[in-house]
């Protein structure tokens, strides 16, 4: 093999993340400017400061510190995220934010790396082992705490980057595969249940028979089988018995274009803006529908539309390749670091960019829900941008110690 | 190379693969959006584009129970300014021709977070002459223009202000708390009722889309409004309250501070509900001046403050009733268990004084003459832990759960609570007091009258509530609101044991004879909160008639002193005025009536039992 991701610091990779960082504020000034807003844009350059500050502190740590403090960096995190539903503010119907002169703090965003890595620490000790029913309860419930806590705020969206990298890590982990559809099935059977009746029922029927030909063993086969119909019916029955409003509520957040005046609205407007822009876009600053605002909160969870408006398709490849680059980066950080620790934590940190950037990206093109996950390095959110700057360090300050080639 | 590195090479390669199925599933949606779709869309953008302006749907109504409209709607005129067509150069003119503050003008246009081209509100309520002011100069005011909203206008004869509530522009605040529905300058239900309903009363906003173009002007209704959405036109709520007694209930306050609470036992509905010194909800309907508003929050007489359900004060002995209902129930004491009373009770060196010296007395007499003595020890008798137990049952220490936005759960000390605050620093004596309703309990003047309508019913708790039904316009039902009972655990003599008990100490020799009515029996218990920080609180809860109740009421007067003198004439006059109306039991009308010397006189009355 030649190709390693050897020692050192990751020059290229910072460059990435660097442009990135630049092409948001670029974007969000291109959003904000002339408008009561553009104080976001003022704040977000503090944080971007303060993130970098944060990015070079975490670059200078000790070699095995993050392995080593991986448990009391967790519970720290969680600290914040318990005194948060009681304490907190709330914005939007969202009380997962404490205000410290002026500036909005989301302890949901921190523990998300803090989570990663004591989940790192955890599946990457010796003693543990995936095979375990007892062990696998663990790391489930590593991640089923602070998901919890942010669940009940309520914010949904990034609860589910939590399970994303739940899953990612226990898999890169070793665990059987028959575990993970054990994880991911009940979930799709819920939602197909929601939907159509004969889908559900076929998923059902077709998993149980993979489960069948995977382990030959026809108890396992049915007992999944058992699991997901129970689950499937279980969902149905409180689904069918909820008034009308909140059927709707799940509705339209499954399939936005239902509702053609709040979410579809501004999905809509967000493709305007992005189709719009074809292969050139209309030039920086020049974009109508950016300009015009037309397309609601452009400075968080549709920051994209402003480069794919503004520098069109090409604008927007670009943007995406760097995030592909950043991705590709860290999985071959994961795939080459000599620790097991360092590498489930940088497929971890990886799968958290990755969930970030293509939910993020597929919501403004109308490809997903909007369930309000930001774009990393470029949404507008101090928190958020900070905590994407650790988790970059982190992929830089593990292929540090990584050994180079064969 | 898998005993090295941690993952193996071919579940690497499965993420991998993921990773790079997600990006070409976005990389070939851009490419669809940007090159197949871009006519369509470059059209779109550049027809520029839909403009969204929402309907506001009109706030319900407010029936009483015969049905008659006492809260309405009048149109008022809302001056709005559209970001993209208004030019700042016509700023100085506009708040000159409006008397408008430039600074809120220019706020207010900034601080929308909608699009340049849906109109935001700047003044409400302007006048026919500023509208024809508007039209005159509409050149010189570009994207400057009106819209028609709805008012409240208030029809009612009593003021009603605490239980109704006021709506109000809605705050930065609690725009940010409410979420996305909202927008700035739209009216809110801020207390009372407008609050409590704010979901049910305001209905659903609607939205015309129409088609601008790339300057802003309107060209045409967006496909022929198939897409617009109507509103939602508010719902309509009924209400419980018989609006005489009501106004009536002002007027026996008027320059007093305190509350009255009336209450039908049979069902929980409120048919009385004052607090005093109260506004009028006409002063804060539309444009409400800053100099107003001031005066209404440094007021020292707090006329905003609900003293009904949200100011909490020791009971006093009308928590007498609580303990003997405790005690009879628990088997500690019969009717005829007798305590002895010398005049005054000691416990560690400290003395409790009692009213006077009450001999060996049963439970009757000592609600009748408000034995204190009797109560303090029986309270030891009883233990703490069942007392708080039966306070929990009559809801008191949490909120009844009334159909009104703010609500005090008052206080019920039990073991937990004091323990949590003292932690092991309260001892025996913390109790003496609480056996007559002083000390660290409180309760609110709801709260009494619901637990004076469960004593009366024989024993049901229904959930107070003043709104009957809703009436839905668009789908054209009217839901009756169900309410919640709870039939408490209690044997049926308890009840007309402790209600002859209150019968007594109206039309006995007792300390409520100052509550008596013509034409019928009441039954009640006086009480006096102390006050540490200057007259006591004069306190009566009772109901009439005594053997089929139709009114249960609790009143308190701040600083009234004892309450025989000062509470138990205005619950008498309530219970007279709901039983026979205006002009009824004396000749005096429906002015307040005070006892005479000759009904002072106690006479002999035949128990009568249930």
């Amino acid at each position: 093999m030649t190709d390693r991701s050897g020692g050192g610091v990751d020059y290229l990779l910072i460059a990435a993340v660097a442009v990135l960082l630049a092409l948001g504020l670029v974007s969000m000034y291109s959003a904000t400017h002339g408008t009561e807003v553009f104080v976001r844009f003022q704040k977000q350059i503090v944080w971007a400061v303060l993130g970098i500050l944060l990015f070079v502190v975490v670059l200078l740590s000790p070699a095995r510190f993050f392995h080593y403090s991986a448990y009391i960096i967790y519970a720290v995190a969680l600290v914040p995220l318990l005194l948060v539903l009681p304490f907190g503010k709330v914005v939007s119907g969202n009380a997962g934010w404490f205000g410290v002169a002026g500036f909005g703090i989301q302890p949901s965003e921190f523990a998300k790396v803090a989570t990663v890595i004591a989940l790192a620490r955890f599946v990457s000790d010796s003693t543990t082992s995936l095979r375990s029913f007892r062990d696998l309860g663990i790391a489930f419930a590593i991640v089923f705490v602070p998901w919890l806590l942010i669940f009940i705020q309520p914010d949904f969206g990034t609860g589910l980057v939590y399970w994303a990298f739940f899953l990612v890590m226990i898999f890169w982990a070793g665990a059987d595969l028959v575990i993970l559809l054990a994880f991911v099935s009940p979930v799709i059977a819920a939602v197909l249940s929601i939907f159509d009746l004969w889908m559900f029922l076929a998923f059902t029927m077709v998993l149980s028979v993979v489960f069948y030909l995977l382990r030959r063993n026809i108890g396992v086969a049915l007992l999944f089988l058992v699991l997901n119909l129970s689950v499937g019916f279980t969902v149905q029955y409180f689904y069918d018995r909820l008034p009308e409003y909140q059927k709707a509520r799940i509705a339209v957040f499954l399939d936005p274009s239902r509702s053609p005046t709040s979410a579809g609205y501004n999905v809509m407007q967000a493709k305007v803006a992005v189709g719009s822009g074809g292969l050139t876009g209309k030039g920086y600053l020049q974009g109508t529908q950016t300009q015009l605002r037309f397309v609601p909160e452009q400075w968080t969870d549709f920051i994209f539309c402003v480069p794919a408006e503004e520098f069109g398709f090409i604008g927007a490849i670009v943007i995406l390749c760097l995030f592909g680059f950043v991705l590709h980066r860290g999985w071959r950080i994961a795939r080459d670091a000599p620790f097991r620790f360092s590498s489930a934590m940088a497929i971890g940190i990886t799968t958290v960019f990755f969930v970030h950037v293509f939910v993020n990206v597929g919501m403004s093109l109308g490809l997903l829900p909007v369930i309000g996950i930001p774009l990393p390095f470029m949404s507008y959110g101090g928190s958020f941008l900070m905590t994407t700057m650790i988790a970059a360090a982190l992929l830089v300050h593990t292929a540090l110690y990584n050994t180079r080639g064969e | 190379m898998d005993s090295e590195h941690f993952s193996s090479s071919r579940r690497g390669i499965v993420i991998y693969g993921i990773f790079l199925a997600g990006f070409a599933l976005l990389g070939y949606r851009l490419y669809h959006l940007q090159f197949v779709e871009y006519d369509a869309f470059r059209e779109h953008a550049a027809r520029n584009s839909l403009r969204r302006i929402a309907r506001e749907p009109m706030r319900g109504l407010i029936y009483d129970r015969e049905m008659k409209v006492v809260v309405d709607n009048n149109p008022s005129y809302t001056l709005t300014v559209t970001p993209f067509e208004f030019s700042w150069s016509s700023l100085p003119l506009l708040s000159r021709l409006f008397a408008l503050d430039s600074n809120l003008v220019r706020y207010r246009i900034s601080k929308s977070t909608r699009n340049a081209f849906e109109p935001v509100k700047i003044a409400r309520d302007i006048t026919f002459e500023q509208l024809a002011l508007l039209e005159e100069n509409r050149a010189a005011l570009p994207g400057v223009s009106y819209l028609v909203e709805s008012r409240r206008e208030y029809k009612m004869q009593a003021r009603m202000a605490h239980l109704i509530g006021y709506t109000k522009e809605i705050s930065q605040k609690l725009l940010e708390k409410k979420g996305p529905y909202y927008q700035p300058g739209d009216i809110v239900g801020y207390s009372g009722l407008e609050a409590y309903y704010e979901d049910v009363l305001r209905g659903v906003k609607g939205y015309g889309y129409y088609t601008v173009d790339s300057r802003g002007k309107v060209v045409e209704s967006f496909e022929n409004g198939r897409s617009d959405e109507a509103a939602t036109e508010g719902s309509d709520i009924v209400l419980s309250l018989d609006m005489k007694l009501q106004d009536y209930a002002e007027r026996l306050l008027r320059g007093r501070r305190g509350s009255i609470v009336a209450l039908d036992p049979s069902n929980g509905e409120i048919l009385a509900f004052a607090s005093s010194p109260d506004y009028d909800l006409k002063d804060l309907s539309g444009r409400i001046s800053s100099d107003l508003w001031r005066n209404l929050n440094e007021d020292e007489g707090h006329p905003l403050y609900n003293r009904c359900s949200m100011a909490a004060y020791p009971p006093g002995s009308t928590f007498k009733m609580l303990l003997a209902v405790a005690a009879l129930q628990e088997g500690i004491i019969d009717e005829k268990t007798t305590i002895p009373c010398p005049g005054s009770y000691t416990l560690a060196g400290v003395t409790f004084k009692c009213h006077g010296a009450h001999g060996n007395i049963s439970v009757i007499p000592a609600i009748e003459y408000s034995c204190n003595v009797f109560f303090y020890k029986l309270i030891f008798k009883l233990g703490f832990d069942a007392w708080s137990r039966y306070g929990a049952m009559f809801h008191f220490g949490r909120k009844t759960g009334m159909d009104i936005a703010s609500e005090s759960p008052g206080v019920l000390p039990s073991e937990a609570y004091y323990n949590r605050r003292y932690g092991k620093r309260w001892n025996k004596g913390y109790l003496v007091s609480l056996g007559i309703g002083q000390g660290e309990v409180n309760t609110t003047p709801l709260q009494m009258a619901a637990y004076t309508a469960t004593i009366a019913n024989g024993g049901t708790y229904f959930r107070p509530h003043v709104v009957r039904a809703i009436i839905d316009r668009t789908a054209g039902g009217k839901k009756m609101v169900p309410v919640p009972r709870e039939k408490l655990p209690i044997a049926d003599h308890v009840w007309s044991t402790v209600r002859y008990g209150m019968f007594r100490a109206v039309n006995g020799n007792g300390t409520g004879y100052a509550a008596r009515i013509g034409g019928a029996q009441a039954a009640g218990k006086t009480g006096t909160a102390q006050n540490p920080h200057g007259r006591d609180h004069a306190w009566f809860v009772g109901f009439a008639p005594y053997k089929n109740p139709k009114v249960a009421v609790a009143v308190i007067i701040e600083n009234g002193g004892w309450g025989g003198d000062a509470a138990a004439p205005v619950a008498g006059s309530i219970m007279r005025y709901a039983l026979f109306g205006p002009g009824a039991g004396t000749a005096g009308g429906d002015s307040l009536r005070v006892a005479t010397p000759d009904e002072r006189r106690p006479k002999v009355v035949p128990h009568l039992a249930d």
